[in-house]
């Protein structure tokens, strides 16, 4: 089938795009690019959910993404001491530790994927005006108690990141 | 055995691998973020596979997407906000300092 | 019946008050004796009025105790309370100067009023314990100075000697009441045959006992240690004349051969005893030896069929040997001794009392008119009429003369001699010896009437007797003053001064028996004691040992079981410090080291966290996965 070839085809480069980034994210010594890496990565991951067909979700992915490393780049430049990787320090720790855990997931879920029967393939998806008014459906019907309670806890955690970030009145007068 | 499931899982699994890798070796708060960003997106690659391949009927697929985004944003934001603050009162936020939780 | 009650009670109560009151003893017991004898007195004219007294008082059952007072016993009571009454009188003043004055009325006393049960006694229980009673106080009066040196010993011999005899009574009296069937004394004497010999013969033991016959006279002598009153009245005229008594009241029931061999042992007796009293140098010794020889005569007597004529000499004989003994006790006042060496002249120097001596010594030799003649007389006859005559006749002959002769003796002992003058005034003791040598000398006139009321006279003798009495006295007096008893003797002089002994005489026959028996039974029970402590001894220490053992096991395994605990206690010691202790600290240990461990673990480290993060929830989905195939 050409139109799963295609998709094959474009899901294995995306991902391999993803997974390269993801590399890049932590080989670089600079902050900056760093950022714009996993920038990359989660763009490639929001094409990659274009291309299954969830169209909705993939938008929302690359939306999302691009506002989020851009905040984090700037976090990145407020915190970093070498932001632009211009020093050649070593930092990592725990380096051989964290190549195995790494490994071993890595092995683990692969282990998982290719030996379990996955079961037989579902061929046709809802289009995706359909997804969506389900999504929205499913949203406001079944999960709506889910979605509260996720809804307060953003708020709770917004509350308490503002609360954290902003230091005291004391302390900002000094 | 779809080519199509097998590439998107695995490609989730080496995202996982190297998100975790990086969330255990760097030593900056930020970067340590980023591998954790790095771990949820390849939940999330892994959801919308499974959705997609194996029960696309289901919107709840979906919605785990989208909890799972949510959650990603929560994480995000109180991680800055800790961020921000542990730089105000050290200076820094190189894990490397932060014992203060030794038992 | 309260002619009894006084003959009787009266001095023993007297004697009652004298024990409480320890003072006027003596006028306690003269009025005692006195009642005694109104009492007496009372008895005998009712008796001689020829009614009976009779009493029964209830003691054991079908045993009760009789009492008669008819012409004989009457009589005998008259006879006991008059002496008794002479005797106190003459003791009042004998006992004067005597610090126990009241020791001595009192066990006087307590004899007559013992000795009045005898005479007055209708049952042969009553008999029995009267008997009894006076050999009691014979033994505490023999032996009132029982201080002095040989006085203990005379009481107890006295006493073992007529307690032996007595055995003969307690037999008598068994097989009479055995075969007569009631203790009644008249009753019984109908008893006839074999019983009635056999008890004859022991009724004449027991007289020969306390009559002082051949074999057994030598305690009268040894008697005479005690005081001259006790002499007088007990070994004179009273005590032993219970045994004539006693062969007199039962003379109608002995058969033959029982009175013959009464006859002669009394015969026999009043030679061998006259032939001592011959012999003797001691005065009162004298005496004693002729009151033995005197009551074989009575035996001979009755032993001739005349009972009648013993109870006329007994009575003669109590006056006239109690007036002896008395004027002999004042002779022994005024010499202080009765040695007849001594004693020469002491009846000059008191020639009333001598002259009193000497009518009562020539009454007994049988000088008429004085009693002893007729009551000697009535003996010869009685010999002459009975059947053993040839045996008899001859004995008591010589017993008469021998009665003379150391009666003669004793005069002459007495009158020739040293004279002391300015003695003493003895009221007292002169009163009473009077008045028995008044009766001495009187009572003799009294026979015939005596011999009416008891309805037995005696026949007729003929003048050979008096004939034959006076020679045999008057020879037998001249015989003795002139004549000095160991030319008289000859070769009997030597064994009459030992009294005779033969084969140990009764020292070895009885008495001396008798104290290796008791020493014997001592011994035996001493051994049997022992024997008894040592065996209670040998079982209570058996015991001990066998217990002292089981103790020592005991404790032995009281201290094992201790040591065992000590053991089990120190093994669970061990037990608990080793491994349970040890297990609890060595797993608080683990826990404290796997915690410290477990800390190394909470690095602080963001990353060190994460990484053990990780691997948890590696492995939380390595068991998930791997559950299904290993469950």
């Amino acid at each position: 089938m050409t139109g799963s070839f295609a998709q094959v085809f474009f899901l294995a480069f995306f991902g391999a795009a993803a997974v390269w980034f993801g590399i890049v994210v932590f080989r670089t010594h600079s902050m900056v690019r760093s950022a714009i890496a996993l920038l990359f990565s989660q763009t490639a991951v929001g094409v990659m959910f274009l291309l299954m067909q969830a169209e909705f979700l993939g938008v929302l992915q690359i939306m999302m993404m691009a506002t989020e490393m851009s905040v984090m780049a700037i976090f990145m430049v407020m915190f970093m001491m070498d932001p632009g990787g211009m020093g050649a320090m070593e930092m990592t720790h725990q380096k051989r530790l964290s190549l195995w855990a790494g490994g071993i997931g890595l092995v683990g879920a692969l282990a998982v994927i290719w030996l379990a029967e996955w079961g037989p393939v579902a061929l046709s998806v809802p289009a995706a005006a359909d997804q969506t008014a389900d999504l929205g459906r499913e949203l406001l019907g079944r999960s709506m108690f889910i979605f509260q309670s996720a809804g307060l806890t953003i708020l709770t955690a917004m509350v308490a990141a503002t609360m954290v970030a902003i230091a005291p009145d004391e302390e900002r007068r000094q | 055995m779809i080519p199509e499931l097998i590439i998107a899982l695995s490609a989730g699994a080496a995202m996982f691998g190297v998100g975790l890798y990086g969330a255990l070796s760097q030593t900056n708060l930020v970067m340590i973020i980023m591998g954790v960003e790095l771990i949820l997106a390849a939940a999330l690659v892994n959801l919308v596979a499974f959705w997609r391949y194996l029960h696309p009927g289901e919107p709840a697929g979906q919605m785990f997407v989208l909890i799972v985004m949510a959650v990603m944003a929560v994480e995000m934001a109180v991680g800055f906000g800790i961020a921000i603050a542990r730089f105000r009162s050290r200076g820094s936020v190189e894990m490397e300092e932060a014992r203060e939780l030794k038992g | 019946m309260t002619m009894l009650a006084l003959t009787l009670l009266a001095p023993l109560l007297a004697a009652l008050m004298i024990l409480v009151l320890r003072r006027w003893s003596a006028a306690l017991a003269l009025v005692g004796a006195g009642l005694g004898l109104a009492g007496s007195l009372g008895l005998f004219a009712i008796a001689a009025g020829g009614a009976a007294v009779t009493a029964t008082l209830p003691f054991l059952p079908d045993l009760p105790i009789r009492l008669i007072a008819g012409p004989l016993t009457a009589t005998l009571s008259l006879v006991v309370a008059t002496v008794a009454a002479m005797v106190l009188t003459y003791g009042v003043g004998y006992m004067a100067r005597d610090p126990e004055r009241p020791r001595f009325f009192a066990t006087m006393l307590f004899f007559v009023s013992a000795m009045q049960l005898l005479g007055l006694a209708g049952d042969w229980i009553t008999l029995l314990a009267a008997w009894e009673m006076i050999g009691f106080s014979s033994y505490l009066l023999i032996g009132f100075w029982h201080g002095r040196d040989g006085v203990a010993s005379a009481a107890t011999r006295a006493f073992l000697y007529t307690r032996s005899a007595d055995l003969g009574l307690y037999i008598g009296a068994f097989v009479l009441i055995g075969a007569a069937g009631t203790s009644e004394i008249s009753a019984t004497l109908a008893t006839t045959g074999t019983p009635a010999l056999i008890a004859g013969l022991l009724l004449l033991v027991a007289a020969m006992g306390k009559s002082a016959q051949v074999p057994l006279q030598n305690w009268l002598m040894r008697a005479m240690a005690g005081p001259t009153p006790v002499s007088a009245l007990l070994h004179s005229a009273t005590l032993v004349a219970a045994g004539a008594i006693l062969l007199i009241r039962t003379a109608p029931m002995l058969p033959g051969g029982a009175l013959l061999a009464i006859g002669i042992v009394g015969g026999v007796t009043a030679v061998i005893a006259g032939l001592i009293a011959l012999a003797e140098r001691d005065l009162k010794r004298l005496l004693a030896a002729s009151t033995s020889s005197q009551y074989g005569l009575m035996l001979v007597a009755i032993g001739a069929g005349a009972p009648v004529a013993a109870l006329l000499h007994l009575i003669a004989h109590a006056a006239i040997k109690s007036a002896l003994f008395l004027g002999a006790g004042i002779f022994q006042h005024d010499r202080d001794s009765t040695g007849l060496e001594a004693l020469a002249g002491a009846g000059r120097a008191r020639p009333g009392i001598f002259a009193g001596f000497a009518i009562a010594a020539l009454a007994l030799a049988g000088i008429p008119p004085l009693a002893g003649f007729f009551s000697k007389d009535a003996i010869i006859a009685a010999t002459l009429e009975s059947p053993a005559s040839p045996w008899l006749v001859p004995l008591t002959l010589a017993g008469s003369v021998l009665t003379g002769a150391y009666m003669g003796r004793v005069l002459r002992a007495l009158w020739s001699g040293p004279v002391v003058s300015a003695l003493p005034r003895i009221p007292f003791m002169a009163a009473g010896m009077g008045v028995l040598v008044a009766l001495a000398a009187a009572v003799g006139l009294g026979f015939a009437p005596l011999e009416h009321l008891l309805e037995a006279e005696m026949a007729e003798a003929g003048l050979i007797v008096p004939v034959l009495g006076l020679v045999a006295g008057i020879g037998g007096l001249a015989l003795g003053w002139f004549i000095a008893p160991a030319r008289l003797l000859g070769p009997l002089a030597a064994s009459a001064q030992n009294g005779f002994v033969v084969a140990g005489g009764m020292d070895g026959l009885i008495l001396r028996p008798a104290l290796m028996i008791a020493a014997a039974c001592e011994a035996f029970e001493q051994r049997l004691l022992a024997a008894q402590i040592g065996l209670i001894r040998g079982v209570g220490l058996g015991i001990a040992r066998v217990v002292d053992r089981g103790d020592v096991a005991l404790v032995a395994l009281s201290l094992w079981i201790g040591r065992q605990s000590l053991q089990l206690g120190r093994g669970a010691r061990s037990t608990d410090t080793n491994t349970i202790d040890a297990a609890i600290f060595g797993l608080v240990r683990r826990t404290i080291a796997a915690g410290a461990r477990a800390r190394r673990l909470q690095s602080g480290f963001i990353h060190r966290e994460l990484a053990l993060t990780f691997a948890g929830i590696a492995l939380v989905i390595g068991v998930l996965l791997a559950a299904p195939y290993i469950l």
